[in-house]
C-alpha cells in the first residue's frame, strides 16, 4: 500500500483484503483460542487495529501475513488483558459440528483440541495460511529449523492420537 | 537424502524439495508412505477448517469506521466499561496527569505500535546476546528481564535514527519498548492517542519509550525502570 493512494482506494484495498482472508483468519484465531466466540472477537479487533494502520502499510503482496500477525499479536493482548482467555478451550468450542468431517476427521478435530498451542499455531498457518517455514519463523520470532521442528512433532502427536483410531476402523471395514 | 531425511522432511509439511522427489521415486516404502501422508493431510486440512461464522466478513467489514456506523467492537466495549469503572475509583487521580501532555515523542511511539509494530516484528528478532551488548550502556537487559518476559527486541528505524524495539510482557499487560540510545530527554514526557498510552523518559544514556493500552501499567513499567 502506497501512501500516494487515496483513502478511498486504502479503504477499497482493506474490504477486499477482509473478504478474502476472514474465513481462515477467524480460523487461525479458534485454533488460537479454541473459542469460536473469542476467535470472532480477537479477529474483529485486529482488523480494527489493521484498518487503522492500513494507510502506511507498504508492501501490499504481503498483506495476507500482516494480517495474520495482527491477528495473532491481538490473541497475546487479549490473553494477556484477560484471564479467560488463557483457559482455552470451552463447550461450544469443541461441539462444532461440520458435515464435512468423518469420523476420522472427528478424531483429527479432537486431536487438535489436544495439541498444545506452540504446536497448534505454527501448524495452522502452514496449512490455513500457506505460508512457508520462513515466513511462519519470521511471525513466531524464532529460527526455520525450529518451525520446523515445532511443525514435524506437531503431526507425529496428531499421528499418534488418531492413527490407533484409523487402524481400528480399518480393521472393521476388514471384517 | 536417505529414508529418515525423507520422512522428517514430510512431516514438517514443507514443499516438496527435487531430492525428496527423487528419493521417493527410486524408493517404493516412501512413496507408499506419501500416499498415506497425502490422506492425512487431507484430513488435517478439513479438521483445521472449522466452519466460519455466516455473514462473518460482512459483519467485519461493517465495524471497520470506513464503511458502518462508528461501533465499538463487543470486546471492547465490555473492556470499557470493566476499565471506566476501575479507572473512575482507582486511577482518575492517575490518568489526569495524561490530559493535555501530547509530546511528539510520545506520540510517534504510539504511531510506531499501531503502524509499524507488526511489520518490525516480522522483520525477526536479534539474538539475546546481542542485544545485552548493545544496551549495556543504555538499559541493560537483565533490567527489563526483572519486570517481565521479553517477547521480541531487535533494532528498527525509528524517526531518524534506530531504536530497540522490545515487546515486554509485564504480569497485567503488553507493552512496548522503544529504547533510543541516541536519543536524550531533558525530563519524562507522555501521549494519549486513540486508547493508548506512551511515556518517554531519560535513561542514563539515551531514552526509552514506553507504549501500552492501560495508563497505569506504562507508569507501572516506567517507575520500576527508572527504579
Amino acid at each position: 500500500m502506497d501512501n500516494a493512494v487515496s483513502t478511498g482506494a486504502t479503504d477499497e484495498f482493506f474490504e477486499q483484503a477482509v473478504r478474502t482472508h476472514a474465513g481462515d483468519l477467524y480460523r487461525f484465531a479458534y485454533w488460537l483460542a479454541r473459542n469460536r466466540q473469542q476467535a470472532e472477537d480477537i479477529v474483529q479487533n485486529a482488523l480494527l487495529r489493521g484498518w487503522r494502520a492500513s494507510p502506511r502499510v507498504r508492501d501490499r503482496a504481503a498483506v495476507k501475513a500482516w494480517l495474520f500477525s495482527i491477528v495473532r499479536n491481538e490473541y497475546h493482548r487479549a490473553t494477556a488483558q484477560d484471564a479467560r482467555h488463557a483457559g482455552g478451550v470451552d463447550a461450544d468450542g469443541i461441539d462444532i459440528i461440520d458435515e464435512r468431517a468423518s469420523p476420522f476427521g472427528m478424531e483429527m478435530r479432537d486431536a487438535l483440541m489436544a495439541l498444545p498451542s506452540s504446536f497448534a499455531e505454527p501448524l495452522a498457518l502452514q496449512v490455513l495460511g500457506g505460508f512457508s517455514c520462513a515466513e511462519i519463523a519470521a511471525m513466531l520470532e524464532t529460527t526455520e529449523g525450529a518451525v520446523m521442528t515445532r511443525l514435524t512433532r506437531a503431526r507425529q502427536a496428531l499421528k499418534r492420537l488418531i492413527l490407533p483410531i484409523e487402524a481400528k476402523e480399518r480393521k472393521g471395514e476388514r471384517s | 537424502m536417505n529414508c529418515l531425511d525423507y520422512r522428517r522432511f514430510l512431516l514438517s509439511g514443507a514443499a516438496e524439495t527435487e531430492a525428496m522427489r527423487d528419493h521417493r521415486t527410486a524408493c517404493g516404502p516412501c512413496s507408499d508412505l506419501l500416499k498415506e501422508h497425502a490422506a492425512f493431510e487431507g484430513e488435517l486440512r478439513c479438521a483445521l477448517e472449522v466452519p466460519v461464522p455466516a455473514e462473518l466478513a460482512d459483519r467485519l467489514v461493517k465495524t471497520l469506521p470506513a464503511f458502518g456506523p462508528a461501533e465499538a467492537p463487543r470486546q471492547d466495549r465490555r473492556r470499557f466499561l470493566a476499565a471506566a469503572a476501575v479507572v473512575a475509583g482507582a486511577f482518575g487521580v492517575g490518568l489526569y496527569a495524561w490530559r493535555g501532555r501530547d509530546d511528539p515523542m510520545a506520540l510517534a511511539c504510539i504511531q510506531f505500535v499501531m503502524k509499524d509494530e507488526a511489520k518490525s516484528i516480522m522483520m525477526g528478532a536479534m539474538p539475546r546476546a546481542d542485544a545485552a551488548r548493545v544496551l549495556a550502556d543504555t538499559l541493560p537487559i537483565e533490567r527489563l528481564e526483572r519486570i517481565g518476559q521479553i517477547r521480541h527486541i531487535a533494532p528498527c528505524p525509528f524517526g531518524e535514527g534506530t531504536a530497540y524495539h522490545v515487546i515486554l510482557m509485564v504480569p497485567q499487560d503488553k507493552v512496548t519498548l522503544l529504547i533510543m540510545p541516541d536519543r536524550s530527554m531533558p525530563s519524562r514526557v507522555r501521549a494519549a492517542h486513540d486508547g493508548m498510552y506512551a511515556s518517554v523518559m531519560p535513561l542514563r544514556k539515551g531514552s526509552v519509550g514506553i507504549v501500552g493500552t492501560n495508563a497505569a501499567v506504562v507508569d507501572s513499567v516506567a517507575g520500576a525502570l527508572k527504579a
